[in-house]
């Protein structure tokens, strides 16, 4: 009998198990289980018909470490390992690195401060494809909780629920004078830090939701698509999630790329292609010449007429150009992703297909009984494609609940987390209005319905479930990406931020709580044909 | 040199179930791999290698879990374990820190161990390690994730629990009713016993009153090769060299393993004669190659007349208590058990 049956089951498992363990040893076990529960708990899967012969392999590296211990020593810091929790394989893939000849490795050093283009190392990858477990979700989890440093933090949360609450019964009359004395109580402390700081803007938005109704995100609008990428990219600058997200999400592509003379990737939003100088930088340095480049991007259609999409790839093929890179542009204007059709991205057959998504797949959870699910549309164009990766990055949150005030909650301590971490940045003016781009996202998860609410977040869990369902198979992302997003946060020099492994994906958070998650995929082979992707 | 390993090895594979000795022996490697020849340490690589789990306020097995920012300053976390009442459903953040209801409830300060270096608050052995501590004594625990070595020497560690003491002592919701007092006991195992032990003695100069100190195999060293780390080097998992590299990662530059730090009752330390030092309940794994330290240890509590209870677990090697798969773990939980009870 174990007290916390594994790491990975938590909401709902058994809860049968008596709390206090008394003197006499465990019953036997009722159920052999294939895979180790004890271990499990430890944070590793492994089965336990494996087990004898994970053992001699640690024995074998013992001993391989005890005759030549310098080449051990290399071993550990050029490997690239994936999928720590799956015990058998990492073993497996050290021991093989260590029975082979040393080549070198591949390692892919980006600068991402600004947007000057400069060098980057690299060398050449060994990808490894491993078995990944099945990680149980865990629904709901609060994480960080600040420490409540004075009662009017208390007091605040106290009201804020509250509010809440009514505007989710409707008794408004009550919500709006909660909302006065809550006003009144921010008069009177200071809003530099904690959950104070965030709450004016949470404030703001049950206000919105309360005297403009749900829609009341489309009267705002989304502002003119001008102001929103200022905003996005004051985003960019001020803390590190975005650049995270394309820098994991490069790496990966990098590597899927290797050994392709002609690639293509596929950016779902644009946007203003922050993300691109540094994988055309990386593709020209790499060690047999670059290959081919297409890129393809997605975006809104301007309503000024400027064709910003074709800005902007030339832009990219200038940068191309400077690093003998041969490239090719292409901009899809669509206004809505499900409107894509895989024809208009001109797919050639002989290229490694790159699918990108940083923050879009959940735009398209909008349920519409009447219409096919926007969503599986969009996953079934990708996977039509026959993408040799896609990456997603994704808001590592629970927003898109059905109940409001357990939506509400959520936002609230995500937000607050994400806050908190701004405060880190010392970028002034980029800091300001970093906090207007947060704030319309809290605007639109609080005070908007139906189809203005856009910004429907849903935790690494979910998008796990939705992918494999639509028939991909997740391709871990390794000890060097990890590494890479690490080193990229010491750049940031702000304590506090942490980037964690989780099951093959990698997340960025403050204080222990992942705030954005990233991970890769790739379609699974058709049924029907011989290749099984689990032993 | 290759006929002695196998020696060693085959030694340890008979006196731990083989699901042990596979989760150890991976322990050993993967920190193999990250102490570099220099000194210096592969942290990137350690934080990826090492196995978390996030904190969890859905009760699972009667307990349920949230993470604290203790010191802003500092950036110290530490994950508050507590029992779950009855059958409610998930606590919104108000039950988070609702006041405990019993006359007496324990709470238990625990530091992780990992010889300063390895692990965190959040590693699932110590997640793990700290709800059975929960169910075991009916007790509240708070999770230190202190700052480690080599990037953060002494005495931050010890800075660090310190901190979390004070902010426990001062936490309303964490009063027993009977006293209107907070019931402290400071645990750890490995490194973080040490932890518990120096956390206590600057407790007992400050006037916070401690309850008791369990320590799980502590890290105690010193100057001198004793016999047990002659007698038992590399032969169930740890070698006196890694030993040595975690106390050079740790104490502070110059000093030698007699530092008070890591030799408290050696030639640089002194006796606690006359203070009012909590009752100890300190476990010593019997193949464990630092014993005659932790022994030494319990020695020097008893001649400066502390209460001090010692367990020694003959066949048991380091981590025995990390899988409840053992008769030590379970004896160790019973004695844990009524150490803490008794001043219920």
């Amino acid at each position: 009998m174990s007290l916390h049956d594994s790491a990975s089951s938590a909401a709902g498992s058994s809860s049968g198990s008596s709390s206090s363990l008394s003197s006499s040893k465990p019953p036997p076990s009722s159920l052999q289980q294939d895979i180790v529960r004890h271990l499990a708990g430890a944070g590793y899967t492994i089965r336990s018909s494996d087990l004898p012969q994970v053992a001699q392999r640690l024995e074998r590296l013992e001993t391989a470490m005890g005759s030549s211990p310098a080449d051990f020593f290399q071993l550990a810091s050029d490997a690239i390992l994936y999928n720590p929790s799956d015990l058998a394989s990492w073993v497996d893939s050290l021991l093989s690195e260590f029975t082979q000849l040393p080549t070198c490795c591949f390692e892919f050093i980006l600068a991402p401060v600004d947007n000057a283009w400069t060098t980057a190392e690299l060398h050449e990858p060994r990808v490894q494809q491993n078995i990944t477990y099945e990680q149980q979700s865990l629904d709901r989890q609060l994480t960080v909780v600040t420490a409540m440093e004075e009662d009017s933090d208390i007091r605040l949360v106290h009201k804020l629920m509250a509010c809440a609450e009514c505007v989710q019964r409707g008794d408004f009359s009550s919500a709006t004078s909660l909302i006065d004395d809550m006003q009144g109580l921010l008069a009177r402390v200071n809003t530099v830090c904690g959950i104070r700081k965030v709450a004016g803007h949470f404030i703001d938005a049950l206000s919105r939701r309360i005297f403009l109704g749900i829609g009341g995100g489309s009267v705002d609008g989304c502002g003119s698509a001008f102001e929103n990428e200022i905003l996005y990219h004051h985003f960019y600058e001020a803390c590190p999630y975005l650049k995270f997200a394309h820098f994991t999400a490069n790496q990966a592509i990098l590597e899927a790329f290797d050994g392709h003379d002609c690639v293509h990737v596929v950016d779902v939003n644009l946007m203003h292609g922050l993300q691109w100088p540094a994988l055309i930088q990386a593709l020209a340095l790499r060690p047999g010449g670059p290959p081919l480049l297409r890129l393809t991007g997605i975006g809104s259609p301007s309503p000024d007429g400027r064709d910003s999409l074709r800005e902007i790839g030339s832009r990219l093929a200038v940068l191309a150009r400077s690093v003998n890179v041969r490239f090719a542009f292409r901009g899809v204007a669509a206004s809505r992703l499900e409107d894509v059709k895989p024809w208009m991205l001109q797919v050639n057959p002989k290229e490694a297909v790159a699918v990108n998504s940083i923050m879009q797949l959940h735009c398209l959870l909008i349920s519409d009984p009447t219409l096919n699910s926007p969503i599986e549309t969009v996953l079934n164009w990708i996977r039509d494609l026959n993408p040799k990766i896609l990456t997603v990055v994704e808001q590592e949150a629970n927003h898109n609940q059905l109940d409001f005030l357990d939506r509400f909650t959520e936002a609230l301590y995500y937000y607050s987390r994400m806050f908190d971490s701004l405060e880190a940045c010392r970028v002034q003016p980029e800091k300001a209005l970093a906090e207007i781009y947060i704030q319309k996202e809290i605007r639109n998860v609080v005070s908007c319905e139906g189809s203005a609410r856009v910004e429907r977040h849903e935790p690494l869990a979910k998008w796990r479930r939705r992918l494999s369902g639509a028939g991909f198979m997740s391709l871990p992302l390794g000890s060097n990406a990890f590494k890479q997003a690490s080193m990229l946060l010491t750049l940031f020099s702000a304590e506090g931020y942490s980037v964690q492994e989780n099951d093959g994906c990698l997340s960025l958070g403050w204080h222990s709580r992942p705030l954005i998650a990233a991970s890769a995929w790739q379609a699974m082979p058709e049924p029907g044909s011989c290749v099984s992707c689990l032993e | 040199m290759s006929a002695s390993n196998e020696i060693n090895l085959n030694e340890s594979k008979m006196v731990v179930p083989l699901n042990t000795w596979v989760l150890i022996s991976s322990f050993k490697l993967a920190y193999n791999l990250l102490r570099r020849p220099d000194g210096t340490f592969n942290r990137h690589l350690a934080e990826f290698l090492d196995r978390r789990v996030p904190a969890n306020v859905n009760p699972v097995g009667g307990v349920f879990s949230f993470d604290v920012l203790i010191d802003r300053a500092t950036g110290l976390l530490s994950r508050v374990y507590r029992p779950a009442i009855g059958e409610e459903p998930q606590p919104n953040f108000f039950d988070l820190e609702r006041p405990v209801t019993a006359e007496v409830v324990p709470v238990i300060i625990f530091f992780h161990g990992g010889s300063f270096a390895h692990s965190s608050a959040n590693s699932a052995i110590y997640d793990h390690l700290c709800r059975i501590l929960v169910g075991t004594c009916k007790a509240v625990v708070v999770s230190v994730n202190y700052r480690r070595a080599p990037e953060n020497r002494y005495p931050c560690a010890y800075d660090d629990g310190w901190t979390a003491l004070k902010w426990v002592n001062s936490r309303s919701w964490l009063k027993s009713r009977k006293d209107s007092k907070v019931h402290v006991y400071l645990a750890g195992d490995s490194s973080g016993g040490n932890i518990a032990h120096h956390v206590a003695l600057r407790a007992v100069e400050s006037g916070i009153d401690i309850l008791g100190n369990i320590l799980l195999n502590p890290m105690f060293g010193g100057q001198e090769r004793t016999e047990s780390e002659k007698r038992l080097d590399g032969k169930y998992f740890v070698t006196l060299r890694d030993r040595d590299w975690y106390w050079k990662a740790f104490l502070p530059d110059g000093t030698d393993r007699d530092h008070p730090a890591c030799n408290p009752f050696g030639p640089k330390g002194r006796s606690l004669e006359g203070i009012q030092f909590p009752k100890s309940l300190v476990v010593v794994a019997g193949l464990d190659l630092i014993q005659d330290w932790q022994l030494a240890y319990v020695e020097g509590l008893k001649k400066a007349d502390q209460e001090v209870k010692l367990l020694y677990m003959e066949q048991a090697t380091i981590g025995f208590y990390l899988l409840p798969n053992n008769d030590h773990f379970h004896v160790v939980m019973d004695e844990i058990s009524k150490f803490v009870s008794s001043d219920c």
